[in-house]
C-alpha cells in the first residue's frame, strides 16, 4: 500500500495529485460496506473461539466470554488435517494448471479460428452446462468404476485437463473482446495459431486467466462430493470431508467446525492476494503491445 | 475426426482447410472430454428418463410416462418449478447489477484497495454447510443481525425463514452477499477496456455516466452476457440453500424452498425414482435451453465484440 | 526468448504426468486376498466425531482380535452423503461389505435390490429374538430380514426442576396428561411486558414434530395402519391438531416463529439456556445436558398422554446394519454384524454413549441402567413406535407437511388440512400401485 491515497491509473486523472472528494466518498462507502461483508465472517471466528457451553447459551454472545484459542489446535488434531491439506493442495494444483492451460487453449479455438461446425460445437458446449449434475452422477461413477479408477484421484484430476464448459465460455468472451488487429498482425508475420495464442492472447488475458486460477482453485479446494464419491481410503480424504466429521447425526461441534472453516479459508485469502497483482497489470500490457 | 467435420466441399481453399484443422486441434481436449466423459452419462440419463430406472433393480422402457406424471400427477413439480422461477427472476438481475456496481467501485484507485477486494470477495469462497447455518443465525427474527440492523431504521423485520412469503427473498439476499465471484469477472474485464477510449471521451467532455454508458458498458458486454447466461443456468440449478436451510431438506414452510433440483434430488436419492428425476432434468434442460436461445438472440442487440470474426 | 518459453511449456506436460502417476496409484481393493490369508471387509459408518469414533473403533478392534479369519476396515463417511455414495457403489457393483443405514427405509431398499436378504444366515443363527420386536418388524420386507437393528432412540419430556420449584410445582411430579401439561406450562411461563423470559412449554419445539403428536393423540396410530391404509383424517388427529393450534394461540405466532428460528439452527439450546422449562428430546440429549448444561437440575418423564389411559406414546428412530447388494464377502460381513449386534458390543455402545441399543439383553444390562436417564429411556422404549415408510408412498412427507404448515399459518382448518392431506396421499398411492 502506498502512502498517497491513490495510484495513477487509467480511470483517474493522474495529473491531479490530491485526494479528490470522489475518492473519499468511495472509500467511505467501501469501508461501511465491508463491515456488512465482514460481520458473518466475524460470527464464524467468534464461534470458533467459544466453548460449546457458551454456544448453547441464549442469547448468543457477539464477543466470546472466554477465548479458546486451543479450539484451533484441537480441531487440527481431531482428524489428520495435515494429510488432508496436502491431499487437497495436490488436487487444487492439478485443477489450476489444467484449467488455466486447457481452457484458454480451447477457448482460443472457439473465439479466434474459423472452422465449420464451430457454432454447433459451441452450442453443445453450452448445453452440457444445462443438465444438473445429480443425474449424471451415478452413470459417471459407474463409468469410472468400469475403468477401475474408483479409489484413486484420477476421476478428480483427468476432467480438469479436458476443459470446463464454464471456463471455456468465459474465456471465449474475453478473447472476443480483444481487438482483432492485435492477432492479425502476428498472423501476417507468419505466426501459427499456437504462437498467437501463446505470445499474444495469453499475455493479454492475464486478468482473465488469474480469475480462472482463483475460481478453479476454490472449486477444487471446496469440492466435497467429488472426493467423497471417488476416494475410498481415509488417507486420501480432503479438507472438506474432514470438516464434516464435526457434524454428527445428533450433535455438531460448532466451535471446531468454525475453527476448521477459518483455517481452510486462510490459503484462499493468501492466494487471492497473490493473484490480484494480475488485475492491475493486465491493462499495462495491452497498452504496451498497442504502443 | 475427419468424419465429424463431414461433407467436404470442393470449393474450400487449402488455407481454409488448414485453418479448419487447426480449429479442431484447439478444441480437441474439450472434444475428448465430451466424448470420453460427458456425453455417455448425458445420453444415458436421456434414455433412462423413458424408463422406470431405479438405479439398482430395474430399467424398463415406459415411454413418456415419467413426463406425463410430471405434468399431470405431481403437484410438487409445479410448485418447485414456480419456486425456482421466482428465484431466478430476482436473483439474476440483482446479482448481475450488484456485481457490476461492486466491480466499478473496486476498480477505483483508493487506499487499501487490495484489502477491500479481498473482503468483498471472501463471502464467495466461504462454502460448506457452516455458512448456511451462519445465515440461519443472522436471519433469526429477534436476535438475528439482519433484523437488528433493520430495527435501527425502524423496520420490524419478518420471520425470514419460517414465513413462506419471506423465505425466498432471504435466500436471494444471501446470494447477494456472495456477489464477489461475479465481481471478479467484471474486475478482470474492466482491465481490458483501453484507457485511450476514456481519455478521448474525456477530452470530448463526456460525463462519468456517459463514459460508463458508451464505453464501459459496451466493452464489458461480452462478460455481462456470459454472467447472465451462466447465472441463468446456475439459478435454475439452485439446490444447497433449500436442502441445508430447511428441516431435513424438506423444502421449508409450505414447501416455499422446495426448488426444482431439491424435488428432483428427493425423487432420485430418497425414493430412488431415478428415471423420473432424469426426466425432470431433461425438462429443465429444455426450459433453460429455450431461455438461453432467446437470450442469445437478444444479445445480438447489445453485446459488442471488439474482436469478432463475423 | 519466445522459443524458450514454449520449451518450458512443453516440460510441464510430462511433469504433470509424472506427478499423476506417483500421486495417485490405485490402491488395492478389499476383494484381493491379503498376504496373511485373512479376509478384509469394508465397514462404512458416519461415526467420525471425537466422541463416537473411538467407541466404534474399539468394538471393531475387539472383533478383529476375537478371531483370526476376518479383518474389519472402518471407513468414515459424512452423515447423509454416506448413502449417496452407497447407492452409486451398489449401482457400480463395488460397495462396502457392511454399512450403517437408516432404519426407516430398509423395506424400500430391499424392494430395490440394494441390500442383501439375511434369511440364509438367520436360518443358521437365529438371533431375531434378541432384538426388540418393534425394531425387528422394521427390518422385514415380505417377512424376510434385510438388516439387523443396531441402535434406536426414544423421545421423552425433560423438565427443569429448578424452574418447577420456583413456580411452586413438585419437581418429582412431572405432568402426566395433556391437561396437566397445560396447567404446568401456564404456571411456568415467565413474562416481562410482552416478551417471554421463560416459556413453560411449546409442543413443537424440541424433537417431537406434528406427526409425532398426531400419533400420540390418536392412541398410537400413525398416518398409516399395518396394511398401509391411510389413517390421516381421523377424529383423534383432528382433535390433536386443534390442541396443538391452541398452544400457538396462547403464545402468539410471532413468539413461536421467533423461538423456532432462534433455536432451530442447533447452536443455542432453548432448554439449556432456560428459555423453556419443559422440552421433548431423545435419550442421548442427556449427555449434552451433562456436558453443556452447567449442573442443571433436570428430570425426565414419559411424553404426557391425551387423557389418562390413552398411552404415553413416543416416536423412535435409529440405525441398522446391512450388507449392500453386491458385497464381496457377505458371509464374513454376517459374522461381523452378529458381533456388532451381540450383547458385548451393544452393551459397550450403550455404556459409552447412553444411546439406546437394539439388543434387549444389552439394553437392560444393570451396569448401564445405573444412569437414571438412560434407565428411563429404556423403559420408554415400551411405548415407543417406529414407522416404516409405506412403499407406495415413500415421499409422503412432502405432501403432508405443507398442509400442516397451512394450519399453523391460519390458511387451513385442522379438518380441511387432514382431509386434503389424506386425499393427496391416497392419490399418490393410487399412482404408485
Amino acid at each position: 500500500m502506498g502512502s498517497s491515497l491513490y495510484y495513477s491509473g487509467q480511470q483517474t486523472d493522474y495529473r491531479k495529485k490530491r485526494v479528490s472528494l470522489r475518492q473519499i466518498v468511495i472509500f467511505i462507502v467501501l469501508a461501511l460496506g465491508s463491515i456488512l461483508f465482514l460481520l458473518p465472517l466475524w460470527w464464524m471466528i467468534a464461534t470458533s473461539l467459544k466453548s460449546m457451553q457458551e454456544i448453547a447459551q441464549y442469547p448468543p454472545t457477539f464477543i466470546p466470554q472466554t477465548f479458546h484459542i486451543d479450539n484451533y489446535i484441537r480441531t487440527w488434531v481431531a482428524a489428520p488435517f495435515t494429510q488432508y491439506t496436502l491431499n487437497t493442495l495436490l488436487l487444487s494444483f492439478f485443477a489450476v494448471t489444467g484449467n488455466v492451460i486447457v481452457n484458454s487453449f480451447v477457448a482460443y479455438g472457439f473465439a479466434r479460428i474459423r472452422f465449420r461446425g464451430k457454432k454447433v460445437w459451441f452450442s453443445i458446449l453450452l448445453a452440457t452446462m444445462m443438465i444438473p449434475g445429480f443425474v449424471t452422477l451415478i452413470p459417471q461413477y459407474v463409468m469410472f468404476s468400469k475403468l477401475h479408477l474408483v479409489g484413486t484421484y484420477y476421476p478428480l484430476i483427468i476432467p480438469q485437463f479436458l476443459g470446463s464448459a464454464f471456463y471455456i465460455f468465459m474465456l471465449r468472451q474475453f478473447y472476443l473482446s480483444i481487438p482483432r488487429e492485435l492477432s492479425e498482425a502476428a498472423k501476417i508475420d507468419g505466426a501459427s495459431h499456437f504462437y498467437t495464442w501463446l505470445r499474444v492472447i495469453i499475455p493479454l488475458s492475464k486478468p482473465a486467466l488469474a480469475t480462472i486460477a482463483i475460481l478453479s482453485f476454490n472449486g477444487a479446494w471446496n469440492d466435497f462430493l467429488g472426493p467423497l464419491l471417488y476416494v475410498n481410503d481415509e488417507s486420501l480424504y480432503t479438507l472438506q470431508i474432514g470438516l464434516q466429521s464435526f457434524r454428527g447425526s445428533v450433535q455438531t461441534q460448532w466451535n471446531y467446525l468454525m475453527a476448521g472453516s477459518v483455517l481452510v479459508l486462510l490459503p484462499v485469502i493468501v492466494l487471492f492476494f497473490v493473484f490480484q497483482r494480475y488485475f492491475i497489470e493486465g491493462m499495462n500490457l495491452t497498452a504496451g503491445t498497442k504502443g | 475426426m475427419k468424419a465429424m467435420i463431414g461433407q467436404k466441399r470442393p470449393k474450400i481453399s487449402k488455407l481454409a482447410r488448414q485453418e479448419e484443422r487447426q480449429g479442431y486441434l484447439f478444441i480437441l481436449p474439450w472434444l475428448i472430454g465430451l466424448f470420453g466423459i460427458t456425453l455417455f452419462p448425458m445420453l444415458f440419463s436421456l434414455y433412462a428418463s423413458f424408463t422406470n430406472y431405479d438405479v439398482t433393480s430395474r430399467m424398463d422402457f415406459i415411454g413418456l410416462d415419467n413426463y406425463r406424471r410430471m405434468f399431470t400427477d405431481d403437484p410438487l413439480f409445479w410448485r418447485s418449478l414456480s419456486n425456482t422461477l421466482y428465484y431466478v427472476v430476482w436473483m439474476v438481475p440483482l446479482t448481475t447489477i450488484g456485481s457490476i456496481l461492486l466491480a466499478l467501485l473496486l476498480n477505483e484507485k483508493v487506499v487499501g484497495m487490495r484489502f477491500f477486494r479481498t473482503i468483498y470477495y471472501l463471502p464467495a469462497v466461504l462454502s460448506g454447510v457452516g455458512v448456511y447455518f451462519l445465515w440461519m443465525q443472522l436471519l433469526s427474527p429477534t436476535s438475528g443481525l439482519i433484523n437488528t440492523l433493520l430495527s435501527w431504521i425502524g423496520i420490524s423485520g419478518p420471520a425470514w425463514l419460517s414465513d413462506p412469503m419471506w423465505t425466498k427473498p432471504a435466500i436471494i439476499m444471501m446470494k447477494m452477499w456472495a456477489v464477489g465471484g461475479g465481481m471478479l469477472l467484471y474486475l478482470a474485464s474492466l482491465q481490458g477496456v483501453p484507457a485511450q477510449l476514456y481519455e478521448a471521451a474525456k477530452l470530448d467532455g463526456a460525463s462519468v455516466f456517459r463514459r460508463f454508458w458508451h464505453i464501459t458498458l459496451p466493452m464489458i458486454s461480452p462478460v455481462i452476457f456470459f454472467d447472465v447466461i451462466t447465472s441463468f443456468i446456475g439459478g435454475f440449478q439452485v439446490f444447497q440453500e433449500g436442502y441445508v436451510m430447511t428441516e431435513n431438506g424438506s423444502g421449508g414452510s409450505m414447501n416455499s424452498l422446495l426448488f426444482y433440483n431439491l424435488h428432483m434430488w428427493h425423487k432420485a436419492f430418497t425414493v430412488f425414482d431415478m428415471g423420473y428425476a432424469m426426466g425432470m432434468a431433461w425438462v429443465l434442460f429444455a426450459i433453460v435451453l429455450v431461455l438461453t436461445l432467446i437470450n442469445m438472440k437478444l444479445s445480438k442487440r447489445w453485446v459488442y465484440y471488439e474482436g469478432e470474426d463475423q | 526468448m519466445h522459443y524458450k518459453f514454449s520449451i518450458r511449456m512443453i516440460w510441464i506436460i510430462p511433469m504433470i504426468l509424472l506427478l499423476l502417476l506417483t500421486a495417485c496409484t490405485p490402491r488395492s481393493d478389499s476383494s484381493e486376498p491379503r498376504a496373511d490369508g485373512k479376509v478384509e471387509i469394508d465397514f462404512w459408518t458416519f461415526w467420525g466425531s471425537e466422541t463416537r469414533r473411538p467407541i466404534i473403533e474399539k468394538i471393531i478392534n475387539d472383533f478383529n482380535a476375537s478371531q483370526d479369519r476376518i479383518i474389519v476396515k472402518h471407513t468414515y463417511l459424512p452423515f447423509g452423503d454416506i448413502w449417496t455414495k452407497n447407492l452409486a457403489a451398489v449401482a457400480a457393483g463395488n460397495p462396502a461389505d457392511v454399512i450403517i443405514n437408516d432404519y426407516a427405509n430398509v423395506n424400500l431398499r430391499a424392494s430395490k435390490n440394494q441390500n442383501t436378504n439375511l434369511t440364509p444366515y438367520l436360518q443358521k443363527d437365529n438371533i431375531a429374538d434378541t432384538f426388540y420386536p418393534e425394531l425387528w418388524e422394521n427390518v422385514l420386507y415380505n417377512n424376510e430380514a434385510y438388516a439387523l437393528p443396531f441402535n434406536t432412540d426414544t423421545r421423552m419430556l425433560y423438565y427443569n426442576k429448578t424452574a418447577f420449584k420456583e413456580a411452586g410445582l413438585d419437581p418429582n411430579d412431572p405432568p402426566q396428561t395433556w391437561a396437566e401439561l397445560e396447567e404446568y406450562a401456564k404456571k411456568l411461563d415467565k413474562k416481562s411486558g410482552q416478551t417471554y423470559e421463560q416459556v413453560g412449554f411449546y409442543p413443537l419445539w424440541g424433537d417431537f414434530g406434528v406427526d409425532s403428536w398426531l400419533m400420540n393423540g390418536d392412541n398410537g396410530n400413525g398416518y398409516f395402519d399395518a396394511n398401509d391404509q391411510t389413517t390421516i383424517n381421523t377424529p383423534g388427529k383432528a382433535a390433536t391438531l386443534k390442541w396443538l393450534l391452541s398452544w400457538q394461540d396462547r403464545l402468539g405466532r410471532q413468539t413461536v416463529d421467533a423461538m423456532k428460528a432462534e433455536f432451530g439452527n442447533g447452536q443455542s439450546d432453548a432448554f439449556i439456556s432456560g428459555k423453556v422449562a419443559m422440552y421433548i428430546q431423545t435419550g442421548t440429549y442427556n449427555t449434552q445436558l451433562e456436558e453443556f448444561g452447567k449442573d442443571m437440575d433436570f428430570g425426565v418423564a414419559p411424553i404426557p398422554e391425551r387423557e389418562s389411559g390413552s398411552g404415553h406414546w413416543s416416536t423412535g428412530g435409529g440405525f441398522v446394519v446391512e450388507i449392500p447388494r453386491g458385497a464381496k464377502h457377505p458371509a464374513e460381513a454376517w459374522e461381523f454384524m452378529k458381533y456388532l449386534t451381540g450383547v458385548d458390543a451393544q452393551k459397550y455402545w450403550a455404556m459409552e454413549n447412553f444411546d439406546n441399543v437394539a439388543n434387549i439383553e444389552a439394553a437392560k444390562d444393570k451396569e448401564a441402567n445405573q444412569n437414571p436417564v438412560y434407565k428411563a429411556s429404556v423403559q420408554n422404549l415400551e411405548s415407543t413406535k417406529l414407522f416404516p415408510i409405506p412403499l407406495s408412498a415413500p415421499d409422503y412427507k412432502n405432501l403432508i407437511n405443507p398442509h400442516m404448515d397451512a394450519v399453523f399459518l391460519g390458511q387451513e382448518t385442522p379438518e380441511q388440512a387432514l382431509a386434503a392431506a389424506q386425499q393427496d396421499i391416497q392419490s399418490l398411492m393410487a399412482q404408485n400401485k
